[in-house]
C-alpha cells in the first residue's frame, strides 16, 4: 500500500492508499511511528485521513490500536477522518471508534486538533 | 584377454541381450573392458573406491620422488651406479604411472571425456617422454624436459582433493539445512493438529438442536476459532472468534482466549459478564498486543431464548424458518485483549421453531477475488436466505463452496470460519 505523510505546523496527517491487510500492516505501523516523531520531537497531533483507504483487516486494526496507545503515552492527539463507509463499519463493529476519535472530514479533524492545543 | 568385440557380442547374444554394432574404436575399447576389470579399476581410482585415498597418496609420493630424481639426475659427474639406479627407478615409476593412467581410463564412465580432460592430458604428458625417448634419437633428448611436466600432476592431485572436500562440505551443509527445514515443518504440522484438536468435534446432544461448523485456516495455523460449551441447567454456550493476524502468534493467542472463555463461561452465565471477565484476563497476559473479536451466546434449548454479547465481532445472522434473514445488531463492546475494564451489554432474542443461527468470521465476508472485489455481507445473506432451509452441515458446505467459487484463483488472505445452529426441528 502507498502512503502520504504531510506535516503542517504541529499536525501530521497520514493518508494511506489502498488495502491495509496483514502484509501491509507492519509498513503502515512503521509510517505511523515516523509520523509521531520517531526518536525526534513529537507533533501535537497525528491524523489518519481515510479518504483513499479501501479496506482494513484485523491486522490493520492492530496497527491503529498500537498507535493509539503510543500516542497516549507521548501525549499526542490521535484521530481518524474521512473514513469510507466499509472501513467506518469495521471501526464501529470492532469498538475501535470508541477509543479513537473519528471525524467526518479532514477540516473538522484539523479544527479539533487546533482546538485541543489551545 | 579375449578378442575384443567378438567375444563380448557373443556373450551378449547368449544372454539374450542385443548390443548395437560397435561403430567406433572407442566403443570397441569399451567392450574390451570386462565388468570385472572395471570393478577393479573403480576399486582403486574411483572417487568412492575403498582404496582410492591410499592409492592417491601412493601416487602422490611417487610423483614427488620422480620429480626429485629428475633433479638429482641432472647433477653432473654422478657415479655410474647412481645413474643406473635412477634409470631403473624411472622405468618402475613410469610403469606405475602408465598402469594408473590406464586404470583411470577404465574407471571413467566417459572415456573420451577423461582422455581429453585436463587430468587426462597431464597424466599422458607425464609418461609420454619416456616412451618417445625409447627411440633414443638425439633430437628427442629435448623432450626429456617434458618430464618436468610431472609437476602438473601434483597440481591436479591437490585441486581434486580441494574440490572433493568443498563438495562434501556443501553436501553436509545442505543436508543439515534440509533436516532443519523438515523438522520445522513437522513441528508446525504437529502444532496445526493440536490447534484443530482444540476445536470441538461434535455438538452437545440436545433434542431439537443441531449444529455444524468449519474452520479453514489461511496459513498453516489460524487465529479463528469456534466453541460449544455445555453449561449448568442444560444450556449451551456458542462461541465464534477471530484473533488479529494469523500464523503462530495468532494461534497461541487463540488457544489462550479459547481456554479463558471456556473456563469462565461456567462461572458467569451472563454472556456480557463472561466477555468482560475474559477481556480482563486476556489483557493481563498479552505481550504481543494481539486482540480477538468474540461473539458469545447462550441458548436455552428448552425455550429457544438466546442471550448474546458481542466483543467487536461481525454480527451473526438469524434465518427465520420462513426465510427472512435478520442481523443480530445489539450494541457490542471493544474487541477483547485491547483494553481492560470494558463493558459488554447482554441482549436477548427469541428463536422460533426452525430458525437458524449463522455465526461467521470476516474471512467469509472479506474474501477477495482476483478482480479485488469483496465477497461481502450481501452475498452471504443471500446464500443464507436461499439455501438455509436444509441441515446446518449442508449450509456450512454451501457457503464454503460459494466463497471458494467466488475467490477463484485469488489466494485466501484470512481464516474462514462458520458455525450454523438450528433450533426447534426434530
Amino acid at each position: 500500500m502507498n502512503l502520504q505523510i504531510e506535516a503542517t505546523g504541529d499536525v501530521t496527517v497520514v493518508e494511506p492508499v489502498g488495502r491495509l491487510d496483514f502484509d501491509a500492516a507492519p509498513g503502515f505501523q512503521e509510517a505511523l511511528e515516523r509520523a509521531m516523531g520517531g526518536a525526534g520531537k513529537p507533533p501535537g497531533a497525528v491524523i489518519v485521513d481515510g479518504a483513499r483507504l479501501e479496506y482494513v483487516s484485523s491486522a490493520g486494526l492492530r496497527a491503529f490500536l498500537l498507535t493509539a496507545r503510543a500516542a497516549q503515552r507521548s501525549g499526542i492527539a490521535f484521530s481518524l477522518c474521512a473514513l469510507q463507509p466499509a472501513v467506518r463499519e469495521v471501526f464501529e463493529l470492532s469498538g475501535f471508534s470508541r477509543i479513537i476519535p473519528v471525524h467526518a472530514d479532514r477540516a473538522s479533524a484539523l479544527a479539533q486538533a487546533q482546538q485541543g492545543r489551545t | 584377454m579375449d578378442h575384443p568385440s567378438v567375444s563380448s557380442r557373443a556373450r551378449a547374444a547368449r544372454s539374450g541381450l542385443t548390443v548395437p554394432l560397435p561403430v567406433t574404436r572407442v566403443r570397441r575399447l569399451t567392450e574390451l573392458v570386462s565388468a570385472k576389470t572395471r570393478g577393479f579399476a573403480v576399486f582403486l581410482v574411483g572417487s568412492r573406491g575403498p582404496y582410492a585415498r591410499a592409492f592417491e597418496n601412493f601416487i602422490l609420493a611417487l610423483v614427488i620422488f620422480s620429480i626429485a630424481s629428475i633433479g638429482v639426475e641432472s647433477i653432473p659427474g654422478l657415479p655410474a651406479w647412481a645413474t643406473q639406479t635412477l634409470h631403473v627407478a624411472e622405468i618402475v615409476t613410469v610403469a606405475i604411472f602408465t598402469f594408473e593412467y590406464l586404470l583411470r581410463i577404465v574407471a571413467a564412465p566417459n572415456k573420451f571425456a577423461f582422455i581429453f580432460s585436463y587430468q587426462g592430458v597431464v597424466d599422458l604428458l607425464a609418461i609420454a617422454p619416456f616412451y618417445l625417448l625409447g627411440f633414443d634419437a638425439r633430437w628427442l633428448r629435448a623432450l626429456r624436459l617434458l618430464r618436468l611436466l610431472r609437476v602438473l600432476k601434483l597440481q591436479t592431485h591437490f585441486l581434486e582433493t580441494v574440490v572433493e572436500e568443498r563438495t562434501r562440505e556443501l553436501a553436509e551443509k545442505n543436508a543439515a539445512l534440509e533436516k532443519a527445514q523438515a523438522q520445522l515443518k513437522a513441528e508446525l504440522e504437529v502444532a496445526r493438529a493440536l490447534q484443530l484438536a482444540i476445536l470441538p468435534s461434535a455438538f452437545p446432544k440436545r433434542s431439537g438442536c443441531e449444529a455444524a461448523a468449519r474452520m479453514i485456516p489461511a496459513t498453516t495455523m489460524g487465529g479463528d476459532f469456534y466453541d460449544y460449551i455445555e453449561l449448568p441447567d442444560g444450556e449451551i454456550g456458542l462461541v465464534i472468534a477471530d484473533v488479529s493476524g494469523h500464523g503462530v502468534p495468532a494461534a497461541f493467542f487463540m488457544a489462550v482466549a479459547r481456554t479463558n472463555l471456556h473456563e469462565l463461561a461456567a462461572h458467569h452465565l451472563d454472556p456480557g459478564e463472561c466477555l468482560a471477565q475474559t477481556n480482563d484476563a486476556l489483557c493481563a497476559q498479552n505481550p504481543l498486543d494481539l486482540f480477538v473479536t468474540v461473539f458469545y451466546c447462550v441458548l436455552d434449548p428448552k425455550s429457544g431464548v438466546l442471550r448474546y454479547a458481542n466483543g467487536g465481532h461481525n454480527p451473526p445472522y438469524i434465518r427465520r424458518a420462513a426465510g427472512p434473514v435478520e442481523t443480530l445488531r445489539g450494541a457490542g463492546g471493544l474487541v477483547l485483549g485491547a483494553m481492560s475494564g470494558g463493558r459488554y451489554p447482554t441482549h436477548t432474542v427469541q428463536l422460533l421453531s426452525g430458525d437458524r443461527l449463522v455465526l461467521f468470521t470476516d474471512g467469509v465476508t472479506e474474501a477477495f477475488n482476483s478482480a479485488d472485489e469483496l465477497y461481502g455481507a450481501q452475498r452471504l445473506a443471500d446464500e443464507v436466505h436461499v439455501h438455509g432451509g436444509g441441515t446446518p452441515a449442508a449450509l456450512v458446505e454451501r457457503i464454503c463452496q460459494s466463497v471458494t467459487n467466488f475467490a477463484g484463483t485469488a489466494p485466501q488472505s484470512d481464516d474462514i470460519t462458520l458455525t450454523v445452529l438450528t433450533w426447534g426441528t426434530s
